[in-house]
């Protein structure tokens, strides 16, 4: 009742957040130069006038920006994302069709990154200047600096063209027709390479903010008296320190959740990877505003999603937090 | 003995030609068997937005489009029409009919048979309507007559001896008719989901991903296609386009998909090969426009000063890496199959030319500064690639060493195309020209006084306007005699390379790569830009 009550308070809140996010993107993109009939006739070499007041017309250009912006509204307000023209599509069709690869991108690199950057955090701290420690530390470092793209191309070149045992890039074998489990190998095959690219630096990021919170938390009084109550070293890790320390670690990856899609337009480009980030890329290349805009809305949601769970999260692993 | 060769031009055209064909046919392979089956893949690079062929000219919609629809015509190496859709054709005496034998036994993608209703149908109320070159291309069409189903009839208002070099598949594709008749054609559903007569038929199209294209067990042609699936992938990042290639993933990468850059380390895999052929039908020029309403610049001997102060073989190695040709004028060389390209114009390439640009530009009042300095433009760098930023470095430290000094602006293509085309708002700008398949297109679009038309793109930004051009290309466009039409177009590059309102920079190559495994992909002039009907994989 109260977690309903909460959620229901939290999602009224979000109501306005995003709104506002809405109108500001549809203004701030109206501001930059060049429009979607002028990229489209660039591109087919040459065209008419008539050609491009046709385009413009069809495009509905040629409105009013506060006619424009009435319509978008309208339209948002009904669930409707509108229409790509350059893409001869649905906005909505577009973005969820590329919605699962990010998704499954996103969360697969999300997921390795917090869970073996925590327990790299942890091995380092517990063993602190020690050789693992310091093997740690100059790993994450390493990783930390690294440009995404580049370890991309990098692993392309070591595992694809030089060995061989993994595809070069795209989702699945293009015209294999695989279904079932076939089908999850192949995929599974594909995201080895852009997931390790995109969780390498985010698992850098939690195994330091997991080493340093960890030290906090063992010189806590509450450490002293778990121990003076003659409990083990690793029930004292597992039972009290690790949730305290997690706290930390969660904040963070609350935060970049949102950078993760951001981040993964590099990644998905390397990788010829079908994820919303090259979507959004060519949308605002091409001005497809629509498109864009729609993009913007769907991240904006998901980024108010995440926001909340982690909300969620810090409850569960401390029970002193109130919803 | 060679006389006997010689007995009629005809014969003699014939033995030339054929070597020629078969050594680009078989593109590296000995002459093999071709084998039924597989799936090619090719890269397509960038991804098209859409594959309304017919409306949307983009060059890397072709490639997966041809597949699809088919056109009247196809071309030989020499680039004389070949029949496809239509069996043979008549051109009037007088230049203002061209009747067309339709091909029977043809049948649509979804079952509907090939008649003459559906080259009306697609000449004047799809492709003269909104086909971006139809302005141009189709201006003389006036109608066309349907006299029975496998008869076509083009009625033109003045003869345009151009219009049968644009009948392949590429330029003027055939429609269904009853697919688009009563609907908008611009939002017609077969936009994304073409239905044409062609050796593929269009499966599905993952965004993003790529389009996949079967075999059409129904073709016309007997036993062909070979393949049993051609898939485009679409691959953003150029570094892994190559990847793909050097794994094996993909088997074929035309219109210069791999990077320049990439090339030689391609030419040393032993699984790739590549070739310059098939584009021989799609010249492009790379040039460097100057804005004739600068102070400075609507002076000639300026104008002639900055084409002498730039060595072209410098960008034709440290840019094209070594693919392409200086150009010497307004016509690419690739016309020279066409008669109607000449290099007797005013050479710019020449040994002295630094000392002559030094002069030309004391001559016409702009003297150096006392920093050496004799005045500055801005150059907008062309946004479609990284190469294009080399060339702009390049033209900056060549202008530099006649006194001008250059400051370059790099911008999105939407914001630079806005600036040259619709604000005029630039000094200097490097765009990538494509000529068409005749002169009527390119020098059309860039030097008549009509086509100087704000907020068109690639059309006349440099405020050329000289009616002695007007007047020769207009009568150039209407010229049936192939002689007297040479002659007109020869006077009209003098005149253009004596007047520099560009600078001419490279006659552009594309590359294909391609796996070995993959033969007969390159069967003609239009290279990756007509179907893949005859390639086969070996295995």
């Amino acid at each position: 009742m109260r977690l309903a009550r909460f959620l229901g308070y939290r999602l009224l809140l979000s109501i306005p957040v995003v709104l506002g996010i809405v109108v500001l993107n549809f203004f701030l993109i109206h501001l930059a130069p060049g429009d979607a009939a002028s990229v489209l006739a660039g591109e087919s070499g040459a065209a008419s006038p008539e050609y491009m007041e046709q385009l413009r017309h069809k495009f509905g250009l040629d409105q009013p920006l506060a006619t424009q912006f009435g319509v978008y509204l309208l339209n948002m307000l009904h669930l409707d994302l509108g229409y790509s023209f350059r893409n001869d599509s649905p906005v909505g069709s577009l973005i969820v069709d590329r919605l699962w690869p990010t998704g499954l991108l996103m969360l697969t690199a999300f997921a390795a990154a917090l869970v073996i950057g925590t327990l790299l955090g942890l091995v380092a701290a517990t063993g602190r200047n020690s050789w693992r420690d310091a093997l740690i530390s100059l790993v994450s470092l390493v990783a930390y600096a690294t440009p995404g793209f580049w370890l991309g191309l990098m692993m392309i070149v070591v595992f694809a063209i030089r060995l061989g045992w993994l595809p070069t890039s795209g989702y699945d074998t293009v015209g294999a027709d695989n279904e079932g489990w076939d089908e999850v190998w192949d995929v599974g095959r594909h995201l080895v390479m852009p997931a390790v690219a995109l969780a390498l630096f985010y698992l850098a990021v939690y195994a330091r903010v997991m080493r340093a919170s960890v030290l906090e938390q063992v010189g806590m009084d509450y450490v002293t008296t778990a121990r003076a109550k003659g409990q083990t070293e690793a029930r004292v890790m597992t039972g009290h320190v690790l949730r305290n320390a997690l706290l930390p670690v969660v904040t963070m990856a609350g935060v970049q959740a949102g950078n993760l899609i951001g981040g993964s337009i590099v990644v998905e480009t390397v990788f010829g990877w079908p994820g919303v980030g090259t979507l959004a890329f060519n949308a605002l290349q091409s001005r497809d505003l629509n498109l864009l805009l729609g993009i913007f809305f769907v991240s904006a949601c998901l980024v108010v999603v995440i926001n909340l769970a982690v909300d969620l999260v810090y409850v569960c692993l401390d029970p002193r937090l109130e919803l | 003995m060679p006389r006997t060769f010689d007995a009629t031009n005809f014969s003699r055209r014939t033995v030339l030609a054929l070597p020629l064909g078969l050594a680009a046919a078989a593109s590296g392979a000995r002459a093999a068997e071709p084998k039924r089956g597989g799936t090619m893949v090719m890269i397509v690079h960038p991804e098209p937005s859409t594959l309304a062929h017919y409306a949307v000219s983009a060059g890397n919609i072709p490639p997966i489009a041809t597949q699809v629809y088919e056109g009247l015509c196809t071309y030989d190496w020499d680039q004389n029409p070949q029949p496809n859709l239509a069996k043979s054709w008549e051109v009037a005496p007088d230049g203002k009919t061209i009747t067309f034998k339709l091909q029977e036994g043809v049948s649509f993608h979804n079952g509907k048979p090939f008649t003459s209703a559906d080259v009306q149908y697609s000449f004047m109320e799809i492709l003269k309507k909104y086909n971006p070159i139809a302005p141009v291309m189709l201006a003389e069409l006036v109608a066309v007559d349907t006299p029975d189903p496998m008869t076509a009839i083009l009625r033109l208002a003045n003869p345009a001896p151009y219009i049968m070099k644009a009948l392949s598949g590429r330029d003027l594709p055939i429609l269904c008719r009853s697919v688009f008749e009563g609907t908008d054609v611009l939002q017609n559903p077969s936009a994304n989901k073409p239905i044409g007569t062609g050796p593929f038929k269009f499966v599905s199209w993952e965004r993003g991903q790529s389009v996949r294209l079967d075999r059409n067990e129904q073709y016309w042609k007997p036993g062909l296609p070979y393949l049993n699936r051609i898939v485009a992938r679409f691959i953003p990042d150029a570094a892994t386009r190559s990847a793909a290639m050097e794994a094996g993933e993909a088997h074929f990468a035309g219109y210069s998909a791999v990077n320049y850059a990439d090339l030689a380390r391609m030419k040393t895999n032993p699984i790739l090969d590549l070739t310059t052929k098939g584009y021989e039908m799609t010249p492009a020029q790379s040039v460097l426009e100057l804005n004739g309403r600068h102070p400075q610049l609507q002076k000639k001997a300026v104008r002639q000063a900055i084409a002498y102060a730039i060595d072209r073989k410098v960008i034709l190695k440290d840019v094209m890496f070594g693919y392409g040709l200086p150009a010497t004028g307004p016509l690419s060389r690739k016309f020279k199959t066409a008669g109607l390209y000449t290099d007797a114009v005013r050479q710019y390439d020449v040994p002295d030319r630094l000392d002559i640009a030094n002069r030309l530009l004391d001559e016409a009042g702009a003297p150096r500064g006392p920093d050496g300095t004799r005045f500055a433009l801005h150059l907008e760098v062309n946004s479609f690639g990284e190469q294009w930023l080399r060339q702009a470095e390049y033209l900056k430290q060549a202008l530099a060493g006649v006194g001008i000094a250059v400051t370059l602006r790099s911008e999105d293509t939407a914001t630079w195309l806005r600036r040259v085309y619709t604000n005029y708002d630039y000094d200097l700008n490097e765009p990538f020209l494509s000529q068409g398949v005749d002169p009527v297109y390119g020098l059309n679009k860039q030097f008549l006084t009509s086509q100087i038309r704000k907020g068109v793109t690639f059309v006349n930004d440099t405020f050329y306007s000289n009616p002695e051009v007007d007047r020769m290309l207009g009568e150039g466009a209407r010229e049936p005699d192939a002689e007297k039409r040479a002659a007109l177009y020869k006077e009209v590059q003098q005149i253009l390379a004596e007047d520099s309102p560009m600078i001419w920079l490279i006659d552009v190559q594309y590359v294909s790569v391609f796996n070995r495994r993959l033969k007969d992909h390159t069967t003609g002039p239009l290279g990756t830009q007509q179907a893949f009907e005859r390639a086969w994989m070996d295995k």
